[in-house]
C-alpha cells in the first residue's frame, strides 16, 4: 500500500450563524471546530461520534456540499494538489467526479421517478462522458461490479429492496470513477444479513479500484472491519486518531474508552459494564471554557475544566487531546475498579 | 367479491391454525401472556399480505422475552396486534389466541374484545403498556411532558391532577432525569434524545403496567446512551417485577437484557430457546447467519459473512421454508415444498428446521 496521502484536511472550521446575525465567532454554533487529519491513498479512515457531534457536517464540507468557515481541504490526483477548499464553484465542477458521497438512507437517496439506469448515469451525464451507447456501457459495467442484475436496470427503485438500493447508491456514486469517497452512515440503515454484505463490496471495490474512503459512522463494530485508521469526534473535534486495532485495543482518551465499553457484545456471558457517562453532552452554541469533554469525563481535574488540551502525538500515529491521556493507563485506582472489556484475540 | 375472497383466505388458515395446536387454552398460572395461532394479514392495493403467520408464544411473569428479527419479519405486528393497534387494514384472524392474564386474575382473549371497548382501553396504557422506537415521535409537542404523563396516569388510576403530578415527577426521578420538579413542565423538544427515551419509559411504567412491550427502544440512541437506558430498563424491570417484550434486530442488545429469546423471519417463529442457549449454540441457518453476520469489534476479520440473498418482498413470499431462497442447506425439493413443523431440540429450545428431529419424540 502506498503511502502518500490523497485528502488532507488542516484546522477545518464550520460554523453556523444564528438567526439573523450571521456567522460571528461569538454566537455561532461550533459544528465543526478545528479537524485536522489526512486519509493515504487506498486506506479508509473510520470517523465516529455521538450523534451531533460534527461527523456528517466533516463529510459534506470536505465535498463542499457545505461551505467551510474556514480550514483547507487538499485532494491529491495523480500527484497534483487541489485545493479544494478554495475553488470556485465553476472550477469545483470539474474536481466533483473524483470525490462522490454514498448516502445513509436508501429509501431516501434514490429519485422515485427516475429508472435505475437513469439514476446510475446522471453523474455521467453532468459531465459529458459521451454518447448514450457509451454512458449505456458503462453503466452496465458498473452495475456488474457492484452485484446488480443488469436486467433490471430499467426498474424503478421501488421494486428493490433495502439492500439493493444501497448497492444503486454505490454504483451511483462509483460510475464516474471517484478516488475519493465519503461513506456517510452507508450501511446503518440496513439489517444485520444484507450489512455485512454492503461492507463486504464496499471492500471489495476498495481493493479492485483503490478508492480511499472517509467511513462515517456510529457502529463502532463496522468500523473495526473496514477502517485503517480510526478518529474519535466529540461535539466538533476529534479526541483521539489511531490505527484501528490501536484505538480498539488500547485506547487513551476516556471518551473512546466510555464508547467502546457500550457497545453490547453478542456473549451474553462477557461483562458487559458499560463507563457511565453523566452530565450533559454541551451545547455547541455555548461550550465549556476547556476541554469539551470535561462535563462528562469520570477523571476530569481542575485543570480540565479551564484549559483546552492540545492535539498531540502520544505515540507513533497516535493522537490524542487530553492532559492526562498516559496517566490514565499507569494504574489509576478508579480505572482498575471498572471492568474494561476483555479483547478475544 | 374481495372481502369473500379474504374471508376464504381466512377460514383456510382457521383450520391450519386449529390443527397445529394441540395445546389447547389451559393457561399455566405463570404465564402472563399466551399467544397461539397469531395471524395478522395486510390488505393493500396488490394484495393481501401475510405480515405474521401462526405464531405462538408466551410470556412468563417477571421475565424477559426478546424477539429478534430483521425488518419484514412481523417482530412489530405481533406486539401491535397484542395492543389491538393494528392499523385499519391490518387483519387480525378471529381464530388467533392472545389470552391475558389481568391484575384481578381473570383471563381475557385480548383478540376477542372490541379494540376501542372499554376493558380493552382499560388493558391498553393501563396493563400493558408500551414504548415506541422515536422517544421524539410519541411525545406531543404540544403538551408538556407532565401534562401527557399526568393524562395517562389519570386515565388508568383514580388519582386526583396534584396526586398524579406528584405519581409523574417521582416517576421521572426514578428513570433518573435530574431536576424532576423543572423537567415535568418542558415540552419533549427541550429534552434530548436520552432523555426523552427516559420519560416515555417513565410515562410507560406510570400506570404500574404488568406487562411492558419495547419496540426497539434502543435503536434510535448513541451507543452509550443505549447502554443506559437498557441497564436502567433491567433495574425497573426487578423493582416492578413486570414482564417484558424486548423487541429489536441487533442480537448484542438482546443478549443484554432477554431472559428468553424468539427468532423471527418473514412472519414465522424459526428459532427459540433461553437467550444464553440461542446464541452459544445456534440451530435455525437463518439464527446461525444472522449472529455470523455480525461484526464484532474484538475479532476483526478480512470478510464478513452475510446471510446471501435478499430479504424477500412480503408480496413474493417463498412456498415451503420461508428462509430456503437464503439457505445454504437448503433441500431441493424438500424445503421448498413443505413448511418445516417446530420441533423440539432439547431444553425448552424449539426450532422450525427440516434439518431437525423431534428429540423428545425419540425419548
Amino acid at each position: 500500500m502506498t503511502h502518500e496521502p490523497l485528502l488532507s484536511v488542516k484546522d477545518l472550521r464550520i460554523y453556523f450563524g444564528l438567526g439573523h446575525a450571521g456567522v460571528k465567532t461569538e454566537n455561532a454554533i461550533k459544528a465543526v471546530d478545528g479537524v485536522s487529519f489526512t486519509i493515504n491513498k487506498g486506506e479508509t479512515l473510520g470517523l465516529v461520534g455521538e450523534s451531533g457531534s460534527g461527523k456528517t457536517t466533516v463529510g459534506r464540507a470536505i465535498l463542499r456540499a457545505i461551505e467551510p468557515t474556514g480550514g483547507k481541504v487538499t485532494l491529491t490526483i495523480d500527484g497534483k494538489p487541489i485545493p479544494v477548499s478554495s475553488l470556485s464553484r465553476s472550477e469545483l465542477k470539474g474536481v466533483r467526479s473524483h470525490m462522490q458521497l454514498i448516502f445513509q438512507d436508501p429509501y431516501a437517496s434514490l429519485n422515485p421517478r427516475m429508472t435505475v439506469r437513469d439514476i446510475i448515469a446522471e453523474p455521467l451525464e453532468c459531465q459529458n462522458y459521451g454518447s448514450r451507447e457509451e454512458i449505456d456501457e458503462r453503466v452496465r459495467q458498473i452495475a456488474i461490479s457492484c452485484k446488480l442484475n443488469v436486467e433490471h436496470l430499467r426498474r424503478f427503485p421501488h421494486a428493490f429492496s433495502g439492500g439493493q438500493r444501497q448497492r444503486i447508491g454505490i454504483a451511483r456514486a462509483l460510475v464516474a470513477n471517484p478516488q475519493f469517497i465519503v461513506c456517510d452512515e452507508s450501511v446503518s440503515a440496513l439489517d444485520v444479513s444484507i450489512q455485512a454484505e454492503i461492507v463486504n463490496l464496499l471492500m471489495d471495490m476498495q481493493e479492485e479500484l483503490g478508492l480511499t474512503y472517509l467511513f462515517i459512522a456510529h457502529d463502532l463494530s463496522v468500523v473495526a472491519q473496514i477502517a485503517t485508521n480510526v478518529a474519535v469526534m466529540y461535539v466538533g473535534q476529534l479526541c483521539e486518531l489511531a490505527p484501528t486495532y490501536e484505538l480498539f485495543h488500547s485506547p487513551k482518551h476516556p471518551y473512546t474508552k466510555a464508547l467502546l465499553s457500550a457497545i453490547p457484545g453478542v456473549d451474553p456471558n462477557q461483562k458487559f459494564a458499560p463507563v457511565r457517562l453523566d452530565g450533559e453532552i454541551p451545547n455547541p452554541a455555548n461550550l465549556p471554557p476547556g476541554c469539551r469533554f470535561s462535563t462528562r469525563c469520570s477523571y476530569v481535574q481542575e485543570r480540565c475544566k479551564h484549559e483546552q488540551p492540545a492535539w498531540r502525538e502520544i505515540a507513533s500515529h497516535h493522537m490524542v487531546a487530553c492532559h492526562f491521556a498516559e496517566k490514565l493507563d499507569a494504574g489509576d485506582p478508579v480505572e482498575n475498579a471498572r471492568a474494561k472489556p476483555q479483547p478475544q484475540c | 367479491m374481495q372481502l369473500t375472497l379474504i374471508k376464504s383466505v381466512i377460514e383456510a388458515r382457521v383450520t391450519v391454525t386449529a390443527a397445529n395446536d394441540p395445546k389447547g387454552v389451559t393457561m399455566n398460572a405463570e404465564t402472563l401472556l399466551e399467544v397461539r395461532g397469531l395471524n395478522v394479514l395486510f390488505k393493500t392495493d396488490e394484495g393481501l399480505i401475510t405480515a405474521v403467520d401462526s405464531v405462538d408464544f408466551d410470556v412468563n411473569r417477571g421475565k424477559v422475552l426478546g424477539i429478534v428479527g430483521e425488518s419484514g419479519s412481523g417482530k412489530s405486528v405481533t406486539t401491535l396486534a397484542i395492543m389491538r393497534l393494528l392499523p385499519k387494514n391490518g387483519l387480525l384472524n378471529q381464530a388467533s389466541q392472545i389470552n391475558y392474564r389481568r391484575t384481578d386474575g381473570s383471563k381475557v382473549d385480548v383478540v376477542k374484545l372490541n379494540h376501542n371497548s372499554t376493558e380493552m382501553r382499560d388493558i391498553r396504557g393501563g396493563e400493558i403498556s408500551m414504548i415506541f422506537q422515536e422517544p421524539m415521535a410519541s411525545f406531543s409537542p404540544v403538551w408538556t411532558i407532565g401534562n401527557q404523563m399526568i393524562e395517562a396516569i389519570r386515565l388508568h388510576r383514580k388519582l386526583d391532577k396534584h396526586a398524579a403530578r406528584k405519581v409523574a415527577i417521582e416517576m421521572l426521578e426514578k428513570v433518573g432525569i435530574s431536576n424532576p420538579a423543572m423537567r415535568v413542565d418542558q415540552y419533549p423538544h427541550e429534552l434530548s434524545g436520552g432523555m426523552r427515551q427516559r420519560a416515555m419509559i417513565g410515562m410507560a411504567l406510570s400506570t404500574d403496567p404488568s406487562l411492558l412491550i419495547a419496540d426497539e427502544p434502543t435503536t434510535a440512541l448513541d451507543v452509550t446512551i443505549q447502554a443506559q437506558i437498557l441497564e436502567l430498563m433491567r433495574s425497573l424491570q426487578q423493582e416492578f417485577n413486570m414482564s417484558i417484550i424486548f423487541i429489536t434486530h441487533d442480537i448484542g442488545v438482546i443478549a443484554r437484557v432477554a431472559d428468553e429469546v424468539v427468532v423471527m423471519y418473514l412472519g414465522n417463529i424459526v428459532e427459540r430457546g433461553q437467550t444464553v442457549d440461542v446464541i452459544h449454540d445456534p440451530k435455525h441457518p437463518y439464527t446461525k447467519g444472522l449472529i455470523a453476520a455480525l461484526p464484532d469489534w474484538t475479532k476483526v476479520v478480512h470478510r464478513l459473512t452475510p446471510v446471501g440473498g435478499d430479504i424477500p418482498s412480503p408480496l413474493e413470499r417463498p412456498t415451503g421454508c420461508p428462509f430456503h431462497p437464503r439457505c445454504d442447506s437448503a433441500i431441493p425439493g424438500v424445503c421448498d415444498k413443505s413448511t418445516p413443523a417446530e420441533v423440539f431440540v432439547g431444553d425448552s429450545r424449539r426450532v422450525s428446521c427440516i434439518l431437525y428431529k423431534d428429540e423428545t419424540a425419540q425419548a
